[in-house]
């Protein structure tokens, strides 16, 4: 019965006590876009809205300095 | 992000991407060049690290392959521009991002550290859980068994009691 009920996500960087998010990381920023390179919903990866704006802003700063793809077609 | 208090200067962090045509000893100068270029405009470089050579998530005029090189400094904010413009000019550069980057205070790390540790024991803890209930799942399951043959058993007296009367 347990088995069934779905643990509720929770946010990886509350969890973390991560207050600013790196940019240069690309491995912890790729669990956050999909194969295309877009930005995956918090609703997907449980993310909480205050970093969910961070994130974004890291995930794009990563794809100027070519750290991240902007697509993958 | 916090305002840094008046008199002291701003930090900043400067991540530069070099072209690949260089070799890596041709890389060093350029690296040089760069540093030298925050020193003259009265910076303090504070961390200076090679990430070396990666592959880029796309071609950057043709070129498949880049150095990327961390400079930290602390600035006076008007001056950021004459380094940015001159970081746009060099031709050895193919991108570059100059990013504000926050300074963590003692107390702040000797927080952090302590809610590292919290975390840490947390998951210790909850890893042991799910191996302690897995465990226990074994053994309820078992459990759950005889129980049900108990129960049958006594299902079938009452029954047969039941057929008597």
């Amino acid at each position: 019965m347990e088995e069934t009920i779905k643990k509720e996500k929770q946010c990886h960087f509350c969890l973390n006590n991560v207050k600013e998010i790196d940019y240069k990381e690309a491995n912890l920023l790729r669990r956050f876009i999909n194969s295309y390179g877009k930005i995956l919903p918090k609703k997907r990866t449980g993310v909480c809205s205050k970093h969910q704006r961070k994130l974004a802003i890291s995930i794009k700063r990563a794809r100027v300095m070519a750290i991240l793809p902007f697509t993958n077609k | 992000m916090s305002k840094t208090k008046s008199g002291e200067m701003p930090h900043y962090e400067l991540l530069s991407l070099i072209s690949n045509k260089f070799s890596e000893d041709e890389v060093k100068p350029i690296r040089e060049k760069v540093n030298s270029l925050i020193l003259s405009n009265q910076g303090k470089i504070t961390l200076a690290e090679d990430l070396g050579k990666k592959r880029l998530a796309y071609p950057i005029k043709g070129f498949r392959y880049g150095y990327y090189n961390l400079v930290e400094f602390d600035l006076a904010g008007e001056n950021l521009i004459n380094i940015d413009r001159a970081l746009r000019l060099m031709s050895e550069i193919l991108r570059h991002q100059i990013v504000i980057k926050l300074v963590k205070t003692a107390e702040q790390i000797a927080e952090d550290k302590k809610i590292a540790e919290k975390i840490a024991a947390r998951n210790v803890k909850e890893e042991k859980e799910v191996r302690e209930k897995s465990a226990f799942g074994g053994k309820e399951t078992d459990k759950d068994k005889v129980d049900l043959k108990d129960l049958d058993e006594k299902l079938d007296k009452i029954l047969e009691t039941n057929d008597l009367l």
